[in-house]
């Protein structure tokens, strides 16, 4: 009912991950040939200085039972967030359970030893504090997050602490909880977006735990009480976590109250996650599921990616960038402001303990399914076939390296960039030296790992239409399969 | 690193901690947002915040025009004719800005709401003259061609495919402000019909730029890393020449008191479950008694604590989503409460009981964790809103062209201390009348057999 509307959609994904920079840039050149849909004249004062910025460092400690804890401080203003990271999350599920970390995490508030779920939410808020918990299906971690006002932190630390070491799991919120869950995933598997990508992962990740978005519904059914304790008994010990924290805190101040709220939480044993194996889709495959009537077709073009820690990780987030990071990118350009076939086009890749995803989508009216899957198409063949050119490999590596200043004013971002280091075990400099590997990737990485990625042998394409009108378009990319609709949440 | 944050910081929040804040400890230190405030030879009000907290800059520039200021025919027009904004000018060429923007490592976007039109880009502290260089040259010399404006209509019409059309609810957001306003100011969309789009000229471009991106309707707001006196020759280097226009027409957007309940019943294919959308008429913005409305609407649907979510989804698990908020415009706004029902479950049980706990609110004030609750949700909300250097500027520019007051930014907070519990009930009162209510139930069409029949 909010009617703001934006010139770019929302899922503006790819340049969060930004970093600090010395290089020098260049003057303006003429706009590269493969610029077709922007005008460069050349008048734009632009500063050819990258912006040289230094990262703020976290301080770090270990509370008396391991719980490890990292700082960055900020005392812009009063308030504090920070995130409890647990290692497991889906991943680490029981074969036949995927989706029990998600259950787990979203249970927590519920209920516990000491407070009934009401009391939880009602003494959070009159607090004005925040609190989340959540583990996907396919997650290497449990994430909590807990914020709120400064002069709060004791006594909104004392509920969280309560929330994540206590928690009762009454089995009639466990019921209430699926209901509710049920219900939800009907309304989302009415979106197009919601149903490509639950296509997508499928089609990418078999039986790999990946696959999943959402949890199956029959293991959702038939998880009790004792599946959940079971999990929190094995996942939720001190030893096992780490807390990355900002805000106006000191670090001796923040490991006090910690102590104070986590201090007796008794270590645990920890266990190593072992991942089933994970072998890219055998072919490429072409998968239309209709939406009778849908006025636009939803396109999803990609396959299996990197890991967090690939070597191919800086190629793999140039090459991205170039195709379709942004509106500065290839597709957008393309699709959108020369062809004027979608208001959003992008590409995506991620990556975790397990390859990720590397893909492109958009959302395009039916009656041009065809032009823009031709330029989707070409694009991504384009850019595995010829040599990006020079200028635009420079400009990608110097909207990447120059943006890290950016996230100098997100503490967000710098929070998140902890967590990646933290969680994959990155070298302690990674940040720091995040520039350089940027600027060592050449133009032959790019159509490498394009090439590679982008595998036409194992392409999946995923289209979300009205099947009566895009079927004849889908069949020049192969033999057309129509999975039936997801199940809508068979609620009863 | 963290002593040059804090410095750098202190010259844009004095975080005042006055005599009077030290007596009394259980009031915390305030905080604000130092901003400087003139207006240029041309009329271009400029506000600067200087906060060398991160080497950034934040521009952001709003002009007083929205989807308001549309006429009957064109619906759509601000919002396309923002697209048209990225399409080039004298010395900037087609494309160009966002892709200057990126390329150096920025970010950008631009919005269009009812009342109001803001463009804003952040980037590194060094690139202050590129943005506004390009923000200024559009401002000056909009370069508007018929091909052009052809290819934003298409990208225009897909957004409204994309967040209308091809959506469940979509058209029904839509509808409900059709049905809530009289006044066609507000009752049309701000992403407007195809028809109303295919028929904007290029004629039409031309005449809304001249008459609405005029210096003198506009705002500038810079917060960032920068030394006001080098940022302000620049500013004025830049945007002090372009010639002030005649001023835009007034709009009117008053409504007629609502006598009856408004009701509609619709249907959606693309729905699986049904929906409830009710509002109220509240006042325009800003005034004192939206400020205990908001308070209103967090104790009845902000979050898991609220009586809403309680009763409607933990208790009777009647809903599967909950909640609302307080739309606060220049002219009149509403209260909003959006309920979406569980299969099997009826629509008027949903209404009964919201209308029941609306009743209570009426009949006995809130409770005091309540009123503790919204005040320290929104002071939070606040703190938070106010961190990142482009939000700063965008609430600048906003509260500004909205309500001519960008010390809002600052003295917000304090309306809603101000508000008490007997405050929450009157207003439950003044306002949550039945006779000031429109309601709108949209159901999955053709209806699943388990559902109720309606």
């Amino acid at each position: 009912m909010k009617p703001l509307i934006r010139l770019f959609g929302g899922a503006l994904l790819a340049w969060t991950t930004l970093c600090a920079a010395q290089q020098q840039g260049t003057q303006e050149s003429p706009a590269p040939e493969s610029l077709k849909g922007v005008q460069l004249k050349g008048k734009a004062p632009v500063n050819p200085q990258t912006l040289r910025v230094v990262l703020p460092r976290a301080q770090e400690a270990t509370l008396s039972n391991g719980l490890r804890v990292a700082l960055l401080e900020d005392h812009k203003l009063p308030t504090f967030s920070l995130q409890l990271l647990l290692t497991g999350g889906g991943l680490d599920d029981p074969a036949n359970q995927h989706g029990l970390a998600m259950v787990t995490a979203s249970l927590l508030r519920e209920g516990t030893t000491e407070r009934t779920s009401r009391q939880i939410a009602e003494q959070l808020a009159t607090l004005g504090g925040a609190f989340s918990a959540s583990a996907s299906p396919s997650s290497g971690e449990t994430g909590i997050g807990i914020g709120g006002l400064s002069e709060n932190a004791d006594k909104i630390l004392a509920i969280a602490a309560d929330v994540v070491r206590n928690p009762a799991f009454p089995e009639a919120e466990l019921a209430k909880y699926k209901s509710r869950f049920v219900s939800q995933l009907q309304q989302q598997r009415a979106t197009p977006g919601f149903v490509a990508q639950e296509e997508f992962m499928r089609a990418v990740y078999g039986t790999h735990p990946g696959s999943y978005v959402v949890p199956p519904e029959n293991v959702l059914r038939d998880l009790t009480r004792a599946d959940l304790v079971s999990y929190h008994k094995a996942h939720y010990m001190p030893n096992n976590g780490i807390v990355l924290a900002y805000g106006d805190f000191k670090l001796g101040d923040l490991v006090q109250k910690l102590e104070r709220a986590f201090g007796n939480w008794p270590k645990g044993e920890v266990r190593a996650i072992s991942l089933p194996a994970l072998t890219p889709p055998a072919k490429a495959r072409v998968l239309l599921v209709d939406r009778p009537g849908s006025v636009q077709t939803s396109l999803w073009l990609g396959g299996l990616g990197i890991e967090r820690r690939s070597d191919d990780y800086f190629a793999v987030l140039v090459m991205d960038h170039i195709l379709g990071g942004g509106p500065a990118s290839r597709l957008f350009i393309n699709l959108r402001e020369d062809k004027g076939y979608t208001y959003g086009v992008q590409s995506f890749f991620n990556g975790s303990r397990f390859p990720g995803v590397i893909l492109a989508t958009t959302d395009v009216r039916t009656q041009v399914t065809e032009g823009a899957l031709h330029e989707l198409t070409a694009e991504v063949r384009r850019i595995g076939n010829e040599p990006v050119p020079e200028d635009e490999l420079k400009k990608a590596k110097r909207a990447l390296v120059g943006g890290f200043a950016l996230s100098l004013d997100s503490p967000q971002t710098l929070l998140s960039n902890l967590a990646t280091q933290k969680i994959y075990n990155l070298p302690a400099d990674y940040w720091d030296t995040y520039p350089q590997r940027v600027e060592a990737i050449t133009a032959a990485d790019v159509q490498r790992v394009a090439k590679k990625y982008y595998d036409a042998n194992r392409l999946q394409l995923i289209a979300v239409g009205d099947a009566a009108s895009v079927k004849k378009v889908l069949e020049q990319y192969g033999t057309v399969e129509t999975p039936p609709p997801a199940a809508a949440g068979a609620a009863q | 690193m963290n002593r040059a944050v804090c410095v750098g910081f202190c010259v844009c929040f004095a975080a005042a901690v006055t005599a009077s804040a030290a007596e009394q400890k259980s009031q915390p230190a305030p905080v604000r947002v130092q901003f400087t405030d003139l207006t240029l030879a041309n009329g271009l009000r400029v506000q600067l915040v200087e906060d060398h907290g991160a080497p950034v800059i934040a521009l952001n520039i709003a002009y007083d025009v929205g989807s308001r200021n549309e006429r009957p025919g064109r619906t759509g027009f601000a919002h396309l004719f923002e697209h048209m904004m990225f399409k080039g000018s004298s010395n900037v060429g087609d494309g160009e800005h966002f892709y200057q923007v990126f390329s150096n490592g920025g970010s950008m976007n631009g919005t269009t709401s009812n009342d109001l039109t803001w463009y804003f880009e952040t980037l590194p502290a060094n690139q202050l003259e590129l943005a506004l260089f390009l923000e200024a040259d559009r401002m000056r010399s909009l370069e508007i061609t018929q091909e052009k404006l052809d290819n934003q209509r298409n990208a225009v019409q897909e957004e409204r495919r994309l967040r209308v059309d091809n959506q469940p609810y979509g058209r029904a957001d839509e509808h409900f402000d059709e049905l809530f306003y009289s006044n066609f100011a507000y009752q049309h969309s701000t992403i407007g019909s195809m028809e109303d789009l295919n028929a904007a000229s290029v004629a039409d471009v031309a005449q809304f730029f001249k008459t609405y991106y005029a210096p003198n309707n506009a705002v500038l707001s810079l917060v960032g890393d920068f030394k006001p006196n080098d940022a302000l020759a620049l500013i004025r280097r830049y945007f002090e020449d372009i010639p002030r226009q005649a001023e835009p027409p007034p709009v009117d957007l008053s409504e007629p008191e609502q006598k009856a309940e408004r009701r509609e019943t619709m249907s959606d294919p693309l729905a699986r479950a049904t929906q409830v959308q009710i509002a109220y008429k509240t006042p325009v913005g800003n005034s004192p008694d939206v400020y205990a409305l908001r308070v209103l609407s967090s104790v009845l649907q902000q979050g898991d604590s609220s009586r809403l979510y309680q009763i409607l989804n933990k208790e009777k698990e009647l809903v599967v989503g909950i909640g609302g908020f307080v739309d606060e415009r220049i002219g009149p706004g509403g209260l909003y409460i959006g309920a979406t029902v569980r299969p099997g479950k009826k629509a008027e049980d949903v209404e009964a009981t919201i209308y029941s706990e609306i009743e209570k609110l009426q009949q006995q004030p809130i409770a005091q964790w309540e009123l503790e609750k919204a005040k320290n949700t929104t002071r939070f909300g606040y703190l938070q809103g106010i961190r990142s250097a482009s939000s700063r500027a965008t609430q600048l520019g906003s509260f500004t062209v909205k309500f001519n007051d960008p010390g809002l930014i600052n003295t917000r907070v304090a309306g809603f201390e101000a508000v008490t519990r007997e405050d929450v009930q009157r207003v439950a009162k003044k306002y949550l009348q039945a006779k000031s209510r429109t309601v709108l139930v949209t159901n999955p069409a053709p209806p699943p057999a388990a559902a109720p029949g309606a």
